[in-house]
């Protein structure tokens, strides 16, 4: 009889550890794996100047040594400039290689890089680009660590241009070699954004003999002129780089930095309490709160170049009504919805289709968003024909805060409108296929990219983008698409601030998307890092000529 | 017996044909597109449309499958998309990490649960035999997932006493490896113990109480030796079925737990396939797992053979 009692007592004592263990983890993100959605975040903007990263508390001078170990929340496959599909590949592929011309680190415009100097002709058609003289590969397998030229230039843009399924650059003709440091870059017609594509990693320059020595192979011994030097790449583990002693724009403090994948998010957090990681980049969830809450770790939050949305069928259903998108719209608090989805801070709330951070973006036009208004949502679904309510199906990625997101919203238009929406989570590849596809009624997605409000604007409302996942819903306006195409053709930025400001005037007006919230950019790291700044694009900067990051 | 091992091999000719007909047409049954993934979202239709050209998505279904047929008969799986490597090297690069843990769990896995096992059968209803016997209902019940990161959070952030995640290197000594190998060998160690735990235990309870144990017993034979010479060889068939299911399935148990850890085996090649949309990549792993899975069958047969040579393979008497 004693027996009996005991193993009911140990049971009991054993379920209520693990309850007790589960309540701690229920809230940790599932092993989301960040998408390759909004994933190809290259190069960012002030994001409304509020976007100061909050440095690690510098302690006295800065000092040289020690290995930097930094986590990227993906596993980097693609290394070879041209090949890279993800943010976590671009962040090593900057610290190895170099562009033309970069963004500065407070993201208000573009600054020289390798290129000191360059001159944009009337047409708009031609870039000539003066190129410093005091850069050096790194030495490789195939080359010695050569100067870097002209011919360097080239190379790399027009293989970037001819050979890469990615289309970086896909407004360069041909570029020409006018000395050994003077290069000309042609364009097929005259584009407002190419200088803001040089940016990109997948436009860096590298050394042809490496390139072509290493072939397919290239990617796994990436050779660049950037301030660390690939050492070793292993796939799904890390890519280890050391310092360039000859690097042009200062001598990095760090000997080398490592590039670690860490898939978990709580993970990545947990490495950063027991000092197996330095640095944890794109944090979600609870690891945010994890690391806010270690006195010995050092949260930074800079509000991303980021928006996330949902977007409702234009073509088909009942959404296909303007007046059915307003009640929607209209039934979902903002506020409630971004508290609830973020509840660590994690986002800011929005409602322009453009972020803060580009310069296209108008603060004024937040106020033209429809409000919170239950009852005139009601009035206007009734309008429509649906006094009843109906049903609708929403598509999202089966993360954590897209599943959020949606549940809040299905609780918002129930409770106001008596829509059944129907939740269909399913994992990126899937998703991405039905969002893209013109068949869903609504999709919750996020989208990020670089500065200049093209890669938003006419990525997601451009009819030509039709079927793809930018504009899967199917926007078609003619006086939209006339503006997006002026404003490409347009070098003068002020001009094509006002032609993007008309077309969000216009695209608000017409309601097609609910946008929500601006996501941040969250990275942990130990008290020992220094020098860090956090860009708002998500790209991380270790040392260039305003950054040296270093180690106490 | 060189004929049973003969046979065997013929039997898997079928076996692997329907395996990889079966992971051909699932695997193209998985809603999503593997080029718009590799192509990321800010792909335009066209760019798409070409790359399912170049990735040779756009022939018909039987010709893929043919052409994927005849490369595995020539020992070719197919390339990664996503890895833009050979499937086989991949699988042959991680499969290395991936045995260093399955197969530390399963030999301490069999050398802690056996023993617990027939323990408990002997002193049934002590109250360790119900200590035991709760604690391998409890950890034949726990997810991997959650004690994986209990493990980490008391025993990496805690205590620090193992790596928080990823393999350590012999370079850095001896030492550094056992300390990252620690916590995933214990995460893939719980259920398999639990599970030989409870088998030995029924089965050698069904041993002991035979009348052929009692005749040994009344012969004056030492209780230890009966129980670990006489009664262990007869529990055993069952136990070595379950070990051989254990070791395949200890695959599958490495693909969460080598994704908690960051251990870059065969598990965590599998999960980002599965993501990617890597068809072939899927494909090879399964078939690989296929192959493994009969040939540890074929050779639990075999010790079958072994423990009683009274088993035969050729019609007769079979075991359950």
């Amino acid at each position: 009889m004693s027996k009996k009692i005991l193993s009911i007592i140990l049971l009991a004592a054993l379920m209520f550890g693990a309850l007790g263990g589960c309540g701690s983890t229920v809230a940790n993100e599932p092993p989301s794996v960040t998408p390759p959605a909004g994933g190809q975040t290259e190069t960012a903007p002030p994001a409304g100047g509020s976007a100061e990263a909050t440095p690690a508390p510098d302690s006295g001078q800065p000092q040289s040594g020690g290995v930097l170990k930094l986590s990227l929340p993906a596993s980097p496959r693609y290394l070879d400039p041209i090949q890279y599909t993800g943010t976590y590949e671009s962040q090593i592929i900057r610290s190895v290689c170099d562009t033309l011309v970069d963004y500065k680190m407070d993201l208000s415009g573009i600054k020289p890089n390798l290129a000191s100097e360059w001159a944009i002709s009337e047409d708009g058609l031609e870039y000539t680009f003066k190129l410093r003289q005091d850069i050096y590969f790194h030495p490789g397998q195939y080359q010695d660590g050569r100067q870097l030229t002209a011919e360097d230039i080239k190379y790399s843009l027009e293989r970037s241009a001819r050979e890469s399924s990615l289309n970086r650059l896909d407004m360069l003709d041909y570029c020409e070699v006018l000395g050994d440091f003077e290069v000309k870059c042609v364009l097929t017609g005259p584009n407002a954004v190419f200088l803001t594509a040089l940016t990109d990693a997948g436009n860096s320059i590298v050394p042809r003999e490496e390139v072509e020595g290493w072939g397919d192979d290239f990617g796994a011994h990436l050779v660049g002129s950037g301030p660390f030097i690939l050492k070793e790449f292993k796939l799904d583990q890390e890519a280890v780089t050391v310092r360039n002693d000859k690097y042009w724009a200062a001598t990095p403090y760090l000997d080398g930095v490592t590039f670690m994948y860490i898939n978990d998010h709580a993970q990545a957090a947990n490495a950063l309490k027991t000092g197996a990681l330095n640095l944890a980049t794109s944090l979600q969830g609870e690891a945010v709160q994890i690391v806010r809450d270690d006195p010995n770790l050092v949260l930074d939050e800079t509000a991303g170049l980021h928006i996330a949305y949902l977007y409702m069928n234009q073509v088909n259903g009942p959404t296909a009504d303007k007046k059915v998108r307003d009640a929607i719209t209209m039934a979902i608090d903002r506020e409630d919805l971004v508290a609830g989805v973020y509840p660590y801070g994690e986002a800011q709330i929005a409602s322009v289709p453009l972020p803060p951070g580009s310069w296209g973006y108008d603060k004024s036009l937040e106020s033209e968003a429809l409000p919170y208004d239950p009852e005139r949502a009601k009035a206007l679904l009734t309008e429509a024909g649906y006094p009843d309510g109906l049903s609708l199906k929403l598509y999202i990625s089966n993360t954590a805060f897209r599943i959020k997101m949606a549940t809040i919203v299905q609780q918002y238009v129930k409770q106001n409108l008596n829509i059944d929406v129907e939740i269909i989570p399913s994992e990126w590849g899937t998703f991405s296929e039905i969002a893209s596809s013109g068949n869903a009624d609504i999709y919750g997605m996020s989208w990020t990219w670089y500065p200049d409000p093209f890669f938003f604007l006419n990525k997601i409302f451009y009819s030509g983008e039709i079927g793809a996942l930018g504009n899967g819903a199917g926007f078609k306006n003619a006086e939209v698409d006339k503006l997006l195409e002026d404003a490409l053709i347009e070098t003068d930025q002020a001009k094509r601030a006002d032609m993007y400001k008309r077309v969000l005037k216009i695209v608000m007006d017409e309601n097609p998307i609910f946008i929500y919230g601006n996501e941040n950019v969250t990275d942990g790291s130990t008290a020992n890092v220094h020098g860090y700044i956090q860009r708002a694009d998500n790209v991380i900067v270790l040392v260039s000529d305003e950054v040296n990051v270093w180690l106490s | 017996m060189l004929k049973t091992i003969l046979k065997r091999l013929v039997q898997l000719v079928p076996i692997l044909f329907v395996v990889i007909t079966l992971t051909f047409v699932l695997t193209r049954l998985i809603p999503g597109n593997p080029a718009a993934i590799l192509m990321g979202p800010q792909a335009s239709p066209d760019e798409i449309a070409r790359m399912r050209e170049e990735l040779g998505l756009n022939k018909p279904m039987l010709e893929q499958f043919f052409d994927y047929l005849i490369g595995v008969l020539r020992g070719d799986f197919g390339r990664s998309v996503s890895y833009n490597r050979p499937v086989l090297n991949l699988i042959l690069d991680r499969l290395p990490a991936t045995l260093q843990i399955t197969l530390s769990s399963m030999v301490l896995a069999v050398l802690i649960g056996v023993p617990i096992g027939i323990f408990s059968a002997v002193k049934q209803y002590s109250a360790l035999d119900y200590i035991f016997m709760v604690l391998a209902l409890v950890g034949v019940s726990m997810p991997i997932f959650w004690l994986g990161l209990m493990l980490v959070l008391v025993f990496s952030v805690k205590l620090g006493w193992f790596a928080v995640l990823g393999m350590g290197s012999l370079q850095n000594g001896f030492w550094d490896v056992i300390q990252h190998m620690v916590l995933p060998v214990v995460c893939l160690t719980t259920i398999p113990t639990a599970t030989f735990a409870r088998i030995t235990r029924s089965s050698m309870l069904e041993v002991v109480n035979k009348e052929s144990v009692k005749a040994l017993r009344a012969r004056g034979i030492r209780e230890a030796a009966v129980i670990w010479r006489h009664a262990l060889k007869n529990a055993l068939p069952p136990l070595v079925t379950v070990v051989g299911m254990q070791l395949a399935g200890a695959f599958s148990g490495a693909i969460l737990t080598e994704t908690i850890f960051s251990w870059p085996g065969m598990g965590m090649l599998i999960y980002s396939a599965v993501f990617n949309r890597d068809y072939a990549l899927i494909q090879g792993a399964v078939l690989f797992i296929a192959i493994v899975f009969v040939f540890v069958n074929l050779i639990v047969d075999l010790i079958y053979l072994m423990i009683n040579p009274r088993v035969s393979y050729e019609g007769g008497e079979e075991i359950a």
